[in-house]
């Protein structure tokens, strides 16, 4: 009988520094039969485990040709703590992929805008490969992305490269400006990139991600220039023990974060984040 | 299929036979409550109770269970699942546990399969008994859940004055009783049944129209009522809710559940180990860096309630069956049917 709660082992290929107390850990499941039989949406998360400490849900970044899984992981709690206390080669436990990702398909030919805050950047990452891959297949392509510190930015190696993606437009925002600006991050809310903003509703879908008070202010924005909920997507963040809707504590409303979500479209969570 | 009777004085034969080959928990009386424990012969057994205070989820899903033990060792990966395979009958269970159990059979199954829980409940046999003195507290007609039982059981007792009535349910329960000498029952026995169906029903006083409660969740979101239960005086004539999570652990369909690791002194193994948890407590919608989900006591007395009335994630698989224990226990006297019905009369 197969048990879904096993954690599987896995073996970290490498460590990327992302940022401050932030890293990317690729990861690969020992078992070449399962890691071969892994498949995945960007939007979906994975259970990782450290024995004797506890078990994370932490979403993918991205996924490479070999189906070794990218997970960035900001050090905030126990599990994260003994994650970043391994090394190259290290094992650790892992299970998933969980959840329902972003609509990638359903949003083809459509203008894509992006809006992300801090670390909720990770699950949105995967979603910008994919267009990059797929250029011809969607519209305008523009990324709104806000941290509470420039340094506090992730995927920032990337940045050039997402500048000279054809029929794009980028604006980064940082509540604190430290160090360095090579791109040229505004201070301020991400909401604050708004009035420059060239997607048009019309045709447009918004997927967003970051900390629940950022998202609400920017649903309530989107609303306001004319996006209808249903073209508004977010990814929430709750508590999870299971990944597989039982455990009950990613409950919100009707539904399941961690099976009918992550990624719901805003009309069907709207009274349950409070909307501003 | 076919119905018996056995002298009440005669149901130890029946328990003698089930001691024999399995483990049988059941309805005892230690002190001043009753509650569900095992039985070994036929003094411990209590059957005119009422209600225990902790329903018979704990033998399918227990306060803590082991999921994982593994060894902690650098560069090995060492885990084994621990499944209990004991096989137990649950003697003497009331309509409304048993339909609370069915709930979460239905829950644990489904597109994930939860080997423990489902190992657990593969491995009993239910003998139910149909409830004729239903307590104060109950509600399970409204919510068609008892006071007598129509699906569910393996075998079906009914206290008929002199004796008992035993209906079989499953094939599983045919076999159990197998060997046994037992008379067929009468019409006359089948008639009394009836009677005792009527009267029991009759003794129920709580009433709640249960097809009401999802719509009544999904409009009074809002509803002022909530700020009353959380925080200010309660409602009707209830104290405000304290977040002690007594409803939850006694909610035979509250299945919520946390996971943890626990480690050995010795550093070198550990277990996996799941623990009921309620979204009544603080901790429970708590994520890293101290965000909290479900911070405000209205928004966890909320859930809690919506969750019962079936109109949360669990659906009608979590929705109540009527027992009334939360209204037992409930330091505050919050009272489900009561909320429910000052729900629907002011806006």
């Amino acid at each position: 009988m197969m048990n879904e709660y096993y954690p599987f082992p896995a073996i970290i290929k490498e460590i990327k520094k992302e940022g401050f107390n932030t890293k990317t850990f690729i990861l690969k499941f020992k078992d070449p039969k399962i890691a071969d039989m892994f498949s995945w949406e960007p939007g979906q998360f994975m259970m990782l485990s450290i024995l004797g400490v506890g078990e994370s849900a932490i979403s993918i970044s991205d996924v490479e040709n070999d189906n070794s899984i990218n997970a960035t992981i900001r050090n905030v709690g126990n599990v994260t703590n003994s994650i970043f206390s391994l090394k190259k080669g290290d094992s650790l436990g892992m299970r998933g992929p969980y959840g329902r990702g972003w609509p990638l398909k359903d949003i083809r030919g459509k203008d894509i805008l992006i809006v992300a805050g801090g670390m909720g950047l990770a699950p949105l990452h995967g979603v910008i490969n994919h267009i990059i891959k797929n250029r011809k297949e969607y519209g305008h392509l523009e990324i709104i992305y806000g941290a509470r510190t420039s340094g506090d930015m992730i995927f920032k190696d990337e940045f050039s490269k997402w500048k000279k993606i054809k029929n794009n437009s980028f604006f980064l925002t940082a509540d604190e400006i430290t160090g360095e600006n090579p791109f040229e991050c505004k201070r301020g809310l991400v909401t604050s990139c708004f009035p420059m903003m060239k997607t048009h509703h019309r045709n447009a879908i918004a997927l967003v991600c970051g900390p629940e008070i950022m998202m609400r202010f920017v649903a309530k924005c989107l609303v306001t220039i004319g996006f209808a909920d249903k073209q508004i997507y977010l990814s929430l963040e709750r508590r999870m023990k299971c990944g597989v809707g039982k455990c009950g504590h990613c409950q919100i409303g009707l539904k399941y974060v961690c099976k009918d979500g992550p990624v719901f479209d805003y009309s069907d969570i709207k009274p349950f984040i409070r909307p501003l | 299929m076919t119905s018996y009777i056995i002298n009440k004085k005669d149901l130890k034969i029946l328990l003698d036979k089930f001691l024999k080959d399995f483990k049988v928990y059941g309805p005892i009386k230690p002190g001043l409550d009753s509650s569900f424990d095992e039985i070994k012969s036929i003094n411990d057994l209590h059957l005119e109770y009422k209600s225990t205070i902790i329903p018979p989820k704990k033998f399918f899903l227990p306060a803590t269970d082991t999921l994982f033990e593994f060894k902690i060792q650098k560069g090995k990966h060492e885990i084994k699942e621990i499944l209990n395979d004991e096989k137990f009958i649950l003697f003497g269970l009331h309509p409304c546990d048993v339909n609370a159990i069915l709930k979460l059979d239905e829950f644990f199954s489904g597109k994930f399969k939860d080997n423990y829980y489902r190992n657990r409940r593969n491995n009993s046999i239910i003998v139910a008994l149909n409830c004729i003195q239903p307590g104060e507290n109950s509600f399970c007609k409204s919510m068609n859940t008892g006071p007598f039982l129509h699906k569910g059981y393996d075998i079906l007792l009914t206290d008929i004055d002199t004796k008992y009535l035993i209906e079989i349910g499953s094939d599983k329960g045919k076999k159990t009783i197998q060997g046994l000498k037992l008379n067929i029952a009468s019409k006359k026995d089948l008639l009394k049944k009836e009677k005792k169906c009527k009267s029991a029903n009759k003794k129920i006083k709580k009433i709640l129209d249960p097809n009401w409660l999802p719509k009544l969740a999904e409009e009074n979101l809002d509803h002022e009522i909530w700020v009353d239960l959380g925080e200010r005086g309660g409602v009707a004539g209830s104290f405000p809710c304290l977040s002690c999570g007594s409803c939850s652990l006694v909610c035979p369909t509250c299945y919520c559940y946390d996971v943890y690791d626990n480690i050995d002194l010795s550093l070198k193994k550990g277990s996996r180990v799941r623990e009921l948890d309620s979204c009544q407590l603080l901790e429970y919608g708590q994520v890293a860096l101290g965000g909290n989900f479900r911070k405000d006591r209205k928004d966890r007395i909320r859930h809690w309630m919506f969750c019962k009335f079936g109109a949360a994630a669990g659906g009608k698989n979590s929705s109540c069956v009527g027992c009334g224990r939360c209204i037992r226990v409930c330091p505050s006297k919050i009272d489900i049917t009561k909320v429910a019905k000052s729900l629907g009369r002011k806006k």
